[in-house]
């Protein structure tokens, strides 16, 4: 039985989360994974040295379409080279990412089979692969079984897989294959937008007083400003309050927004959503305030205040203020 | 008979609820302790419509009834009475004048309302003359074709921000029936002879204005004496039929308001290793308090759409309002009670809404006074 | 230009206690308050943005029961010209294939020139409507979009990717776009809002004629349950002054930052 792991990469690199899934798929197949490179023109050669010794096999194709990230060309592709194999694979990797998110249920809809995006862990019994995925909110986990088809497909939440990705420590073989696009993909790759630069970097920050929707408007962001000022600290948020203009982009944690790892982190009415939490959880020390207590973000704190942000926050910068004189 | 709101009350309820949830709250606060509501917020309501939906469209309004009126100011009410209010009573004073003014006088005043132009009052009560509206004297003298209006009046909501006010006065004194001595006149409050004077201090509803009106001399045509004249109090009898009905979704907004506050701090606050919610007695506290606020809601939604049918039933509107505002008053009671010592702080919500609830007692007719109407439909002058 | 967008009912689980029901795998979704999906409210705004913007006639689609309806009209409320519903008791925790199924069943013969929904939706959060829809109607798609602009028979898209980045990408129409939060500022719904659309018609399509069979849809829902707990947090109790007290002397002591 084998598995394939599509590869992420980007401006030459291989994605962090592409060693992850080459572990997760290690871990489903024994070993007998397939690393799948989908590249533009010259580009193949470097990535695929960065899978040496992860992989049984490395599946490389490189094709002017693929110079750019295209979810079109990239199902179009992965769908004939699954359809086309000697041995198609049991399973196919990707990672819950931008581009994961685009190609991967477009290519569940070309070759009709079950697939799961977002799982935190995947497991094989027997025939059929069942996958964890956290539902609501973080609230919920729900296991799903993707059964009996010929071939599934899952995405796998960057940062899910606990252990250290276990090194196939085998010599990869490399085998350049190509498949034929259509000449029209209907979309084309125009440019890269970088978020213009502010004049705070958030992740050089020691201490981050960061608020989510819980600070409930722009006028509120006072409460955290004011607090950050007593700590010496840098204000940072999630993402709805970057959605609704009451911050600037570069402030916002996340994995949309910039990875964090101060000495200490606040979090005010930030429930703790994955794609916040994954960028902010290995601060050294994380104290959460929120009035719900079954709220995730509890889970990856170290001191959990249940309560009223608008209560805890002022009577911390006055116990700061007091406490520095 | 149906007890479901239609999916379009439904509609419009969740839309208040939405717009008061996503404006309201970061107001709250300054707006209680600075006494104003903030300018934005009127044009807000105004752009989505809320002001003038029981005018009629050809008015600029929604068309729609009081039942539809008493969900939003319920809505605006529980996430704060202060701007609830402040949003609510701009209209204060339509009612008569849609029941009562010339075809020429609406066209003229209500549409500015509706586009968030202008703001109304109404002008009953005076330092003498509370519960007594018969013992008001501010004196209305025809001269020619103007009426020259002397006097002053006590808490008039809007006194300062309005544009234009109904002022109850004394036109015919030597009337033989004390119900027949009183007229409703339309005064511009730009007109030469007219000041406000804001009233600070208020123990609640602190973002809605009050001031206290002085009116020297003051000259108004003999065109804007609002329906018959002499026919003053009876006009102000159905209009608090009408109000009363606004003022009782008030109560019920404000305990329902309190009522979500004490909900979710007994299942966060751990007393005894427990949450607050675990003890039977505060769980009975929370049913008595639920029951209360949906009773008076059933009773306020009969009166508003019998209203709605035409249907002014007198007793069962006093009714609505004195319970309505008994519910406020205890609910929010209760709620601050859950709140153990917190409760007692500023910094809390629950501190306000206690302060804000007392009001439904007050205006618009005492508690007594609605008490007195019900005894009287039911007895009889006795 | 004819425009689509799908929206989504789902329970609003911010400040509520989750409780699974009997059979081990369903919500128990009485009690809960349900609104919009949020992703569609963005997908919403931008659809009647392009329609003020372009020009064309706007139709909502929802999948989902009666009491899901209020979602539709609250698209009819902002701008969208009709509403479809489709429904059958068998959609009732219906995977990602067979919504997608019916999504393509509610659209029919009709051919529209842009569908938006939204990227995911808040409950299950798969993120594969559009796309798998976009495959069944065999047109283009384009994920996770914040930012769009209609240029004739195309539109151009940024792609929101990781750390702060984009990609601008240009899509030929027809095309199914799903957007992603932040994209413009969704707005109120208003009475007058309202009261338009009660004139707006609402089709309800039976969903018991759409074949949700698909190889896709062997998806099996084993189980739901609370997520196993971790350590978790060390929880701080008291007055709020209390509180802020111990965090001082956390932040002195272990996270030498005073
Ligand atoms: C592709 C993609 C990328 C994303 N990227 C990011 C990203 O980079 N960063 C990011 O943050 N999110 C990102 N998200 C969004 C993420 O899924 C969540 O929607 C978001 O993190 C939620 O933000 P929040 O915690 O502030 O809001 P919510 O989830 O709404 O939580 C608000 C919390 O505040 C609490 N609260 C409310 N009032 C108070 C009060 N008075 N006192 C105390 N607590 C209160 C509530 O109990 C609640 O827990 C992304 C989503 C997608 C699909
Ligand atoms: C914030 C605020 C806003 C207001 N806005 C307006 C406004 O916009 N326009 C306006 O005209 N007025 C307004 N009022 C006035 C309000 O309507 C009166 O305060 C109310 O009618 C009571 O009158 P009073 O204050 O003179 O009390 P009083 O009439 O002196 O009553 C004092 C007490 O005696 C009781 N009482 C009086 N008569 C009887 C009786 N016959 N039987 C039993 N008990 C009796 C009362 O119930 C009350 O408990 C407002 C008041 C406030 C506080």
């Amino acid at each position: 039985m084998s598995v394939w792991v599509v590869c992420e990469h980007r401006n030459g690199a291989l994605r962090e989360v592409t060693y992850e899934l080459l572990a997760h798929g290690a871990a489903l197949c024994m070993g007998a994974v397939t690393a799948v490179i989908l590249a533009g023109p010259g580009e193949g050669e470097a990535l695929a040295a960065l899978i040496n010794g992860k992989a049984e096999r490395t599946l490389l194709v490189e094709d002017p379409s693929m110079s750019a990230f295209n979810g079109t060309a990239q199902a179009l592709a992965l769908a004939s080279l699954a359809e086309g194999a000697q041995e198609p694979p049991k399973a196919i990797l990707g990672a819950h990412s931008a581009a994961g998110m685009d190609w991967a249920p477009t290519l569940a809809g070309k070759l009709s089979c079950p697939a799961v995006t977002d799982a935190v862990a995947l497991s094989m019994e027997g025939d059929s692969l069942t996958a964890t995925r956290v539902v609501y909110g973080g609230k919920l986990q729900s296991k799903i079984k993707l059964g009996g088809a010929k071939m599934v497909i899952a995405t796998i939440r960057p940062g899910s897989l606990e252990d250290e990705p276990k090194a196939a420590s085998v010599e990869t073989s490399i085998e350049a294959t190509s498949v034929s696009l259509p000449s029209e993909l209907g979309k084309r790759f125009i440019a890269w937008v970088e978020e213009a630069a502010g004049d705070v970097d958030i992740s050089q920050a020691d201490i981050l007083v960061s608020v989510g929707r819980g600070i409930q408007d722009k006028e509120n962001i006072d409460v955290a400003e004011a607090l950050a000022e007593a700590l010496g600290a840098t204000v940072s948020c999630s993402r709805p309050v970057v959605d609704m203009n009451w911050l600037p982009k570069e402030r916002q944690v996340g994995i949309s927004g910039k990875t964090v790892k101060p000495k200490v982190y606040i979090a005010l009415g930030i429930s703790g959503a994955f794609q916040h939490a994954t960028a902010m959880k290995d601060s050294a020390m994380i104290i959460a305030v929120n009035k719900d207590p079954k709220a995730p973000i509890f889970q990856i704190a170290h001191y959990g205040i249940v309560g009223d942000l608008f209560k805890v926050a002022p009577a911390l910068t006055a116990a700061v203020r007091a406490a520095k004189g | 008979m149906s007890f479901n709101l239609t999916s379009e009350q439904i509609d419009i309820q969740k839309a208040a609820r939405e717009f008061a949830r996503g404006e309201f709250t970061k107001w709250a606060r300054e707006a209680d302790e600075k006494e104003y509501c903030p300018e934005v917020l009127y044009k807000q309501a105004a752009e989505l419509g809320f002001q003038g939906i029981f005018f009629p469209e050809e008015y600029g309004g929604a068309g729609l009834g009081y039942l539809e009126f008493c969900l939003v100011i319920e809505e605006f009410w529980r996430v704060d009475p202060g701007i609830g209010q402040s949003l609510g009573s701009v209209v204060f004073g339509s009612d008569l004048l849609l029941t009562f003014g010339s075809e020429e006088q609406k066209k003229k005043y209500l549409p500015p309302i509706t586009e968030g132009e202008a703001i109304m009052a109404a002008a009953i009560t005076e330092a003498d003359a509370g519960s007594d509206v018969t013992a008001v004297a501010t004196r209305a003298v025809l001269d020619g074709d103007e009426w020259v209006i002397n006097g002053t009046k006590m808490f008039i909501t809007n006194g300062n921000l309005a544009d234009y006010i109904i002022l109850y006065c004394l036109t015919d004194p030597d009337n033989p029936s004390r119900h027949q001595r009183h007229s409703c006149i339309m005064v511009e409050t730009d007109r030469p002879g007219f000041s406000a004077n804001k009233i600070h201090g208020k123990m609640g509803i602190r973002a809605s204005d009050t001031a206290e009106l002085s009116l020297t001399d003051l000259r108004v045509p003999k065109e804007n004496l609002i329906g018959e004249r002499g026919e003053g109090f009876a006009q102000f009898m159905a209009f608090f039929n009408r109000t009363r009905l606004h003022i009782a979704a008030q109560g019920i907004g404000v305990a329902q308001g309190a009522l979500d506050m004490a909900t979710r701090h007994v299942k966060n606050r751990v007393q005894f290793g427990r949450p607050l919610a675990a003890l039977q007695a505060v769980q009975f506290k929370i049913a008595e308090m639920a029951t209360k606020v949906e009773a008076s809601r059933s009773l306020l939604y009969r009166a508003a759409s019998l209203a709605d049918q035409g249907i002014f039933d007198h007793k069962l509107i006093a009714m609505a309002k004195w319970t309505a505002g008994e519910t406020g008053v205890r609910v929010t009671d209760e709620a601050l009670q859950l709140h153990g010592g917190y409760g007692y702080l500023a910094e809390y919500d629950i501190e306000r809404f206690y302060r804000d609830a007392k009001i439904v007692e007050l205006y618009e007719g005492t508690k007594e006074v609605e008490k007195q109407v019900i005894a009287r439909v039911i007895l009889g002058k006795a | 230009m004819k425009i689509a967008v799908f929206v989504k009912h789902v329970p609003d689980v911010a400040e509520a206690d989750l409780e699974v029901a009997a059979d081990g795998r369903t919500l128990k979704g009485a009690g809960l308050p349900f609104e919009m999906n949020e992703w569609d409210r963005f997908a919403l705004e931008e659809a009647v943005l392009i329609k003020d913007e372009v020009g064309g006639d706007l139709t909502a689609f929802l999948i989902g029961d009666e009491a899901a309806e209020e979602s539709l009209r609250r698209c009819l409320a902002v701008g969208a010209d009709r509403a479809v519903r489709l429904w059958d008791e068998a959609l009732s925790g219906a995977n990602p294939f067979e919504i997608a199924a019916a999504m393509r069943g509610a659209v029919g013969d009709d051919n529209y020139d842009l569908i938006l929904c939204g990227a995911q939706s808040s409950d299950y959060g798969y993120g594969m409507g559009g796309p798998l829809l976009a495959e069944a109607l065999g047109i283009n798609s384009v994920a996770l979009v914040n930012k769009m602009k209609v240029e004739g028979s195309k539109v151009l898209v940024t792609r929101e990717l990781e750390g702060g980045w984009g990609e601008e990408v240009e899509v030929n129409l027809p095309a199914v776009i799903s957007i992603q939060t932040g994209i413009n500022e969704p707005r109120y719904v208003s009475i007058l809002g309202i009261k338009k659309a009660r004139k707006k018609p609402i089709d309800v399509l039976d969903g018991a004629g759409v074949d949700l069979s698909s190889e896709g849809g062997k998806l099996v829902v084993e189980s739901l349950q609370a997520p196993p707990l971790g350590e978790g947090a060390e929880f701080l109790e008291g007055s709020p002054e209390e509180v802020a007290e111990r965090c001082l002397a956390l932040l002195k002591e272990a996270g030498g930052v005073l």
